[in-house]
């Protein structure tokens, strides 16, 4: 192999012109990983207008590779997370949506594409307490409205010290931008019950329903789920006990999911007892990572084998190697088994969100979303040398093969 | 219990823990027996091989090599032998890595650096067994480095060589701007010139200033120091330098002295591309190109035709891959560094100074991924960094006659599941995974019984580490059994 994947990579534009809208292809490969059921060695996935028809044994396909594994799936994808991404005149905002602060020209999207993330799930910033809903987007694509997998995916806040973070109470001249509560932690576990039980006190009394009272109550009625971004086990707590207080008092069952659950390791029990899916962030080589939390390396074996939902992220990691590409490899090396990782960067995250209709695996009928490895994936000696975003070709494995 | 005793006892533990194997085979001999026997880049792979180690060297190494009844025995069927990572340039493991001074090529890493930091129990971990450690890059013309091998608790039992090279910057140092760093850098050798001019004038009139000096500071003016001699070296001379016994010059100019005369090696480090001009030209003006060896960030790829045409040797610092990002459209294209710097025939050296594995091992794996060859992916932790540090007929490749640093690894040595089991450096057992502390802390989060490993949010270092996690009834018992032992005076305290 005489030519480096990095710079196959910038000849992508040289791809053939009339590949740039083709969205049938057949693709074969010495392994096909389809995250539903078993591996097929020496398979073939035909793809024809954007959706997989079959996945079969069989060779000779237009595109050829060691390994296929379905696109990748992000939920805390981090892209586009700057200050117009999260609305800062109040701290509990769950009406505002992140889908219109979106830049879809980020660099960004293409940067997640073709390191193998196909869909994505952005969140508001954790910068509020409440911050708003989500978006379940694919990392590539013609348009928006094509892109867009799932509207209002979940709701999403923050517990812990982001969202009082910079924040002071308004002595002296209150002429600065974070004259603004909270200012403490317990603050923000304040606007979290306060929240839901004004949204559940407008369920009686139609008067005290105010902007983002609507969203706050579906997520009470479980019509979709309540992302709360919890490093430590501390705000995991919080999170898990918010929860079981809204459940106890009678006032619904929201289906919590914890980001960024770096110390899930530390009362996996909580977790369990609950059934809350979590998503994991980009492993720490020395551990320790977000808000002063210790995330250990076993910690989705772990969590894995108590029969949670789990998920990995790579937060929109600029590196290489931090990208979720590489991130089940580390969970691999904390002692996860090869399929269990597979899903947890595919069929889970689609699980938890609701989008597993369309994504998260390789099963006839769902959308082209592909990888194309040259060795066996995660492995740090292995790239992503092929990329289908609904059957259309955004990184080309013809040029890494040449 | 503060933060710092509490950090430095952790590493008092495992380095106590490390030592209690280290003098197994003290001087005598070891013999490996692994599964397979990987001996370095482009060499075979022995099945069921055998590495004998004799005082610390290789003394056979094959499929058929007999075992002497008088040597150790480490019988590792289902690992994977394989050759220590050599590190070729470093600034971890030292009380600080940058010294304000400049030029302060008289200054020594030696005394800066901290045995129980850390970072060596972390090199043994990734199976480095190796390290040059220079000071940092923020710096004009820094101290001198040394080699180390991670292992002891004193300067002199992790020495390997003692001077490796003088540390200099073409990137401007914190507050400097490109132009006074290329003016710092032309004065100190200038000063030199200088100084030595003086010398020899001084000298010519019968003023002994400098003798009364070296005597005075004690010096030593006897032997080879008693003798004057010509200048040597490529690029500029002091004509009458031989009238000047070399014990009578000041000590802070010998080691620039020493790097003009070519008698130094160099490592040059370069953060941007427009920095590699400046530091060939700074060599080759002094006389030590020849000697010289470029520590490169990514982007400085763009300057590999340079590089090649001055044949110096680079490690790379920081990720393989960089991201070059169009200035007029934000678009970016992902350029692999060592695959440009291969085809401009560079030579190069990975390095474990990088935010995203801190890992030699991770990084070859990625030139792998990238499309390099395994020989030269590995050769670029093996071998080239053995050489650039002088070291190739001694380390970075296990073959008879070089020191017995061999790595044992549980599996495929560039998978990302495998693990360093065990490390043996010249013989001795320097790590074992089984009783690594840290590492158990690293993958469960919790350090085993009646150790105190680093790690933990704020939140919970408020807890009893001991037994954090467990139910309440095993915490019970713990304390109960603590109490008892405090009883007959066996507590960690006393």
């Amino acid at each position: 192999m005489s030519v480096y994947f990095g710079l196959a990579i910038a000849l992508l534009a040289g791809a053939p012109q009339e590949d740039k809208d083709r969205t049938s292809w057949t693709i074969s490969a010495e392994w096909v990983y389809t995250a539903a059921g078993d591996a097929i060695e020496g398979g073939l996935v035909t793809v024809s207008d954007g959706k997989i028809r079959s996945v079969s044994s069989g060779d000779g396909g237009q595109l050829q590779c060691f390994a296929v594994t379905p696109g990748l799936v992000d939920l805390s994808v981090r892209i586009d997370r700057g200050w117009n991404a999260v609305e800062q005149s109040r701290e509990v905002t769950p009406e505002m949506r992140v889908v219109q602060a979106l830049d879809w020209f980020d660099e960004g999207w293409m940067r997640e594409a073709r390191s193998g993330v196909t869909t994505a799930m952005v969140n508001v910033s954790d910068r509020n307490v409440v911050g708003g809903m989500s978006v379940v987007v694919k990392t590539a694509g013609a348009s928006p409205q094509a892109r867009t997998v799932k509207a209002d995916s979940v709701l999403y806040g923050a517990i812990g010290s982001a969202p009082s973070s910079s924040n002071h109470p308004a002595y002296g001249r209150p002429d600065d931008f974070y004259s603004r509560r909270p200012t403490t932690r317990m603050g923000v576990e304040w606007e979290w019950r306060k929240a839901f039980y004004d949204a559940a006190l407008a369920q009686r009394d139609k008067s005290k329903q105010v902007a983002g009272t609507t969203e706050l109550q579906k997520v009470l009625a479980g019509e979709f789920p309540l992302m709360i971004q919890a490093w430590t086990t501390q705000d995991i707590r919080t999170a898990v006990f918010l929860k079981e207080e809204l459940e106890r008092e009678g006032l619904g069952a929201p289906r919590l999911i914890v980001d960024a659950a770096a110390e899930a390791w530390r009362e996996p029990d909580l977790l369990v007892r609950t059934k809350t899916p979590v998503v994991l962030p980009p492993f720490a080589p020395q551990g320790r990572t977000g808000e002063g939390s210790f995330f250990a390396l076993e910690t989705a074996a772990q969590l894995d084998a108590k029969g949670l939902l789990v998920a990995l992220s790579g937060h929109g990691a600029r590196q290489v190697s931090q990208r979720l590409a590489y991130q089940p490899g580390y969970a691999m090396r904390g002692g996860m088994t090869f399929d269990a990782a597979l899903k947890t960067v595919t069929i889970n995250p689609a699980r938890m969100v609701g989008v597993d209709r369309r994504v998260g695996s390789l099963e006839s009928g769902k959308d082209a979303d592909l990888v194309l490895w040259s060795g066996k994936p995660f492995e740090l000696s292995s790239a992503v040398i092929g990329v289908l975003v609904d059957g259309r070709l955004i990184l080309d494995p013809r040029q890494a093969n040449k | 219990m503060n933060v710092f005793t509490a950090s430095t006892r952790a590493a008092a533990i495992a380095i106590g823990a490390l030592l209690l194997s280290a003098n197994a085979a003290a001087d005598g001999k070891l013999a490996i027996k692994a599964g397979k026997v990987v001996q370095g880049p482009g060499m075979p792979e022995i099945d069921k091989g055998v590495i004998l180690i004799e005082n610390g060297r290789i003394a056979a190494i094959g499929a058929d090599v007999k075992v002497p009844w008088d040597a150790t025995v480490i019988d590792a069927p289902k690992l994977v032998a394989f050759p220590g990572f050599v590190e070729a340039h470093s600034a971890r493991g030292m009380d600080r890595p940058n010294e304000n001074i400049d030029p302060a090529a008289f200054l020594s890493v030696r005394d800066s650096i901290d045995p129980v930091n850390f970072y060596f129990e972390d090199s043994l971990r990734w199976g480095i067994t190796t390290i040059n450690i220079q000071q940092g890059n923020n710096c004009v013309i820094a101290g001198q480095g040394m080699v180390v091998r991670p292992m002891g608790i004193t300067i002199d039992e992790m020495t390997v060589k003692t001077v490796s090279g003088v540390k200099l910057s073409a990137t401007p140092k914190a507050g400097m701007s490109a132009a006074t760093q290329a003016q710092a850098l032309r004065k100190a050798f200038g000063d030199l010139q200088r100084y030595l001019e003086q010398l020899v004038q001084e000298k010519k009139d019968g003023n002994d200033r400098a003798r009364r000096e070296a005597l005075f500071q004690g010096r030593d003016l006897e032997g080879e120091n008693a003798k004057g001699r010509a200048m040597e070296g490529s690029a500029w001379k002091v004509a009458g330098l031989e009238l000047i016994p070399r014990g009578e010059i000041d000590e802070k100019q010998v080691p620039l002295l020493a790097l003009v005369e070519g008698k130094l090696p160099a490592f040059f480090y370069c953060g941007r591309p427009m920095d590699v001009h400046r530091a060939l030209e700074v060599a080759r003006d002094n006389g030590f190109l020849a000697r010289t060896t470029l520590v490169i960030s990514p982007a400085c790829y763009k300057a590999a035709d340079v590089i090649a045409e001055a044949g110096v040797p680079v490690v790379l610092e920081g990720p393989v891959v960089f991201t070059e990002t169009d200035p007029l459209t934000g678009a970016e294209t992902e350029i692999f560094v060592p695959g440009e710097l291969k085809k401009k025939n560079v030579r190069f050296a990975l390095s474990s100074a990088n935010t995203t594995t801190e890992s030699l091992w991770f990084q070859a794996a990625q030139c792998v991924g990238r499309g390099m060859t395994k020989t030269d992916a590995v050769a670029s932790v093996t071998t080239i960094p053995a050489e650039i540090l002088g070291l190739g007929k001694q380390v970075g490749s296990l073959e008879v006659g070089k020191a017995g640093n061999v790595l044992l690894f549980s599996g495929e040595p560039l998978s990302v599941t495998s693990w360093v089991e065990k490390v043996v450096i010249e013989g001795k057992e320097a790590y074992d995974r089984s009783k690594d502390v840290r590492v158990k802390h690293l993958m469960a989060g919790k350090a085993p019984a009646n150790t105190q490993a680093m790690g933990g949010s704020a939140s919970a270092e408020k807890k009893v580490v001991c037994c954090e996690g467990e139910d309440p009834a095993e915490h019970a018992k713990h304390l109960e059994a603590e109490a008892k032992k405090k009883d007959k005076g066996e507590g960690e305290d006393k």
